[in-house]
């Protein structure tokens, strides 16, 4: 795992344990963390975090991958990743809400109806990733997450759908469309939220 | 067909909502009483549920009526559609038979053509013209998807069939699922000559509400926009002035609203909402229905209204749902504690609930001041990933930026905390350090940090009130306390199995909600 994966992972999850940052990575990669606290890119403690000096070696690094990438097909990727977003979001809302209430959970059809669409959503969003990750291949761990999560998610555990501080489908996309934003050179301020 | 597909709306139609729709039913019982409202005149319901299984047929059938409507509103105006020196402009509504605030669609400005804009901008002014045009266009555009034609009643056929579809929009749909209202039927459609707020500075479009909605108090309520149209102020995206500033600007045109007001409720037997529009001076009426209200309000208003003999006891009880009075029960933000905050910042309601503390704009900062033992709210231009520490310490969370689905929603919801989003720029700067409450069950930030209070069956005068009303009506009378027999729970299974086993009173926990369950089993209201 290079320094940009682990600094990126860092910064996406703000604080995050040496578990459950081995957890996201998909691999210990005790090595490469215990050189970037040594020499205080990250700070150490019961839960990592960059220091400024890794905020600003992690925003380096960003800049030299956006530097080869064709920006025109990230673009193109980012376009078709918004509009299965806003059906993404759509759907956690239509599970979190129900007409506008708290979702009780009472109601297992109405659940099952909006769990199917996750489906749909996971359909259209793996090209995408598949061809954003020609450019940027780091991504990819996007959709091997996403699948994790929606195996989960199948087997019942619906706390996968958008829990937060797991690796929850709404979790993995937030950051994955955090990274879009970033490899497309756009910011949220210009985008949507 | 059992009645005409086509109504005139001139206090004579003698047809009832489920045909002429509520908003034609309403329009035609003002001008039965004469009130100002400009003429209607409305294709019935009967008409949108055949559209629904042969849209072409059907339109092709009712068309001459339509334009002997059309006709008729020509001669009541003075004014010609889509010609001439003095054209006349209608606004094509839906209206089913039961009220669906917002959920169907709505085209204004209808006959729009360029000799149409410049004879408009020769009698009001070219800006005049320019903004109804816009005001016309952008929603054609949307609702019909696609570009208005230059045919005046092209736009109109276009229109009356989109508001025709609209009946099975997703959120119609969505909305008659969560009222238990009945899918197959169909929406009328009102034709009504446009009245302009945005003629002059001394026009404009507002809503008044007979009595207070939120609190319940018997005083008039609502908004005014000078120089806007009634979509301006539906929409919620410009600031609009509270009622007393026509009274200030027009106090002849108050007067004479707030009495039209006043009368629509005598005549309704309840608080009612009107939408209205001035042009030049003139109050016109566009409709009126039952008011929205708070719970606080549903309980104080019926109460009124009884104690006015406007309604009787049996009515004033089928006036509060037993949702109301659980709410009431609940610690929640009262709304004279509301109203006397002042607002700092509106935005899209995103996560239920109220919370109340100091506003943080930075995570770190956040969680130092929540390690400190403060209560924090954290407020962001938007969130990102690695926002959810800030937002886990945080009681409430605000964003300037992003919608009711937003991540920062998805987020707060998930958490279980009160959020306002898209609250628009700036706002982080102007709450930063202040001490405030955010609403999230209203969409608003509220300057300080406001107490929840709940109401109780026992000491809350409103609900004892209530309950000494419920046991004169009651067929199944329920007490605090008592030598009766013991209703563990006011469920309908409860009740029911006490009033099978014929007891008369009984002692509950909560006496009021056990009475409403028996009221609605006996189909005494």
């Amino acid at each position: 795992m290079s320094e940009l994966g682990v600094l990126q992972a860092v910064r996406l999850k703000g604080r995050v344990s040496r578990d459950d940052l081995a957890a996201t990575l998909g691999g210990d990669f005790v090595d490469v963390v215990d050189q970037l606290v040594g020499s205080g890119l990250l700070l150490d403690g019961p839960t990592l975090r960059l220091s400024p000096e890794g905020r600003r070696r992690l925003e380096g690094l960003l800049a030299d991958e956006r530097s080869h990438v064709d920006t025109a097909a990230v673009l193109a990727a980012y376009g078709e990743f918004r509009s299965v977003n806003a059906e993404f979001k759509a759907l956690v809302t239509d599970w979190q809400l129900k007409d506008g209430q708290p979702n009780t959970h009472e109601d297992a059809g109405y659940d099952a109806a909006v769990l199917a669409r996750l489906d749909d959503v996971h359909r259209r969003v793996t090209p995408t990733i598949a061809a954003v990750a020609t450019q940027l291949p780091r991504l990819s761990r996007y959709s091997v997450k996403l699948q994790t999560a929606l195996d989960n998610i199948h087997a019942g555990q619906t706390m996968w759908l958008a829990r937060p501080l797991i690796d929850s489908y709404h979790t993995v996309w937030f950051e994955l469309h955090e990274e879009l934003i970033l490899a497309a050179g756009l910011t949220r301020e210009t985008d949507d939220a | 067909m059992s009645t005409r597909p086509v109504i005139l709306l001139d206090g004579d139609a003698s047809s009832p909502p489920d045909v002429l729709g509520h908003k034609g039913h309403g329009i035609d019982m003002m001008r039965r009483n004469g009130l100002p409202v400009p003429p209607a005149f409305c294709i019935t319901t009967e008409v949108g549920v055949r559209y629904r299984a042969e849209p072409e047929a059907t339109i092709n059938a009712i068309w001459d009526d339509v334009l002997a409507g059309m006709r008729t509103l020509e001669a009541a105006t003075s004014r010609t559609f889509g010609r001439g020196p003095h054209p006349l402009l209608v606004s094509v509504r839906s209206g089913a038979a039961v009220s669906m605030p917002g959920m169907m669609d709505t085209l204004l400005d209808l006959g729009f053509s360029d000799d149409v804009e410049k004879a408009l901008a020769a009698e009001g002014s070219a800006e005049f013209a320019r903004d109804s045009r816009r005001r016309f266009a952008e929603p054609y555009q949307r609702i019909v998807t696609r570009p208005a034609p230059d045919d005046p009643y092209q736009q109109l056929g276009a229109a009356i069939e989109s508001v025709f579809t609209s009946w099975d929009s997703p959120r119609a749909v969505a909305y008659r699922a969560h009222h238990g209202l009945d899918d197959s039927d169909g929406t009328a459609v009102v034709v009504q000559a446009m009245v302009f707020g945005n003629i002059n500075a001394n026009s404009g479009a507002g809503v008044v509400f007979s009595r207070n909605p939120m609190t319940g108090a018997n005083e008039e309520f609502g908004e005014w926009l000078p120089g806007g149209q009634g979509d301006d102020v539906v929409s919620g995206t410009v600031d609009v002035e509270p009622i007393a500033a026509l009274r200030s600007g027009q106090p002849d045109v108050y007067d004479q609203l707030i009495s039209a007001a006043s009368s629509l409720e005598r005549l309704s037997a309840d608080v009612q909402e009107v939408e209205f529009t001035i042009q030049d001076g003139a109050l016109w009426l566009l409709q009126t229905r039952a008011a929205k209200r708070s719970a606080q309000a549903a309980v104080r208003l019926a109460l009124q209204l009884l104690d006015e003999g406007l309604i009787d006891e049996a009515e004033t009880l089928r006036r509060i749902a037993p949702t109301h009075v659980e709410a009431l029960l609940q610690p929640s933000l009262q709304p004279e504690t509301r109203m006397a905050a002042q607002l700092l910042a509106t935005g899209l309601p995103a996560g239920p609930g109220v919370a109340s503390g100091r506003a943080y704009t930075e995570v770190d900062a956040a969680i130092d001041a929540a390690d400190r033992g403060e209560d924090v709210i954290l407020v962001r231009n938007h969130t990102s990933p690695d926002d959810i520490h800030g937002m886990l310490v945080a009681r409430g969370i605000v964003t300037e930026t992003g919608g009711a689905t937003s991540h920062a929603a998805v987020v707060s919801r998930e958490l279980g905390r009160a959020a306002v989003v898209g609250c628009g720029g700036g706002v982080a700067e102007s709450l930063a350090g202040k001490v405030v409450t955010v609403d999230g069950n209203h969409g608003e930030v509220r300057e300080g940090s406001l107490q929840l209070s709940a109401w109780s069956e026992d000491n809350t005068p409103e609900l004892r009130e209530l309950a000494d009303i419920a046991r004169r009506v009651s067929p199944l009378r329920a007490h605090a306390r008592g030598d009766y027999p013991r209703l563990d729970r006011h469920t309908e299974a409860e009740v029911r199995s006490a009033m099978a086993s014929g007891h008369s009173d009984v002692v509950s926990a909560s006496p009021l909600l056990a009475m409403l369950a028996a009221i609605r089993l006996s189909g005494v209201s």
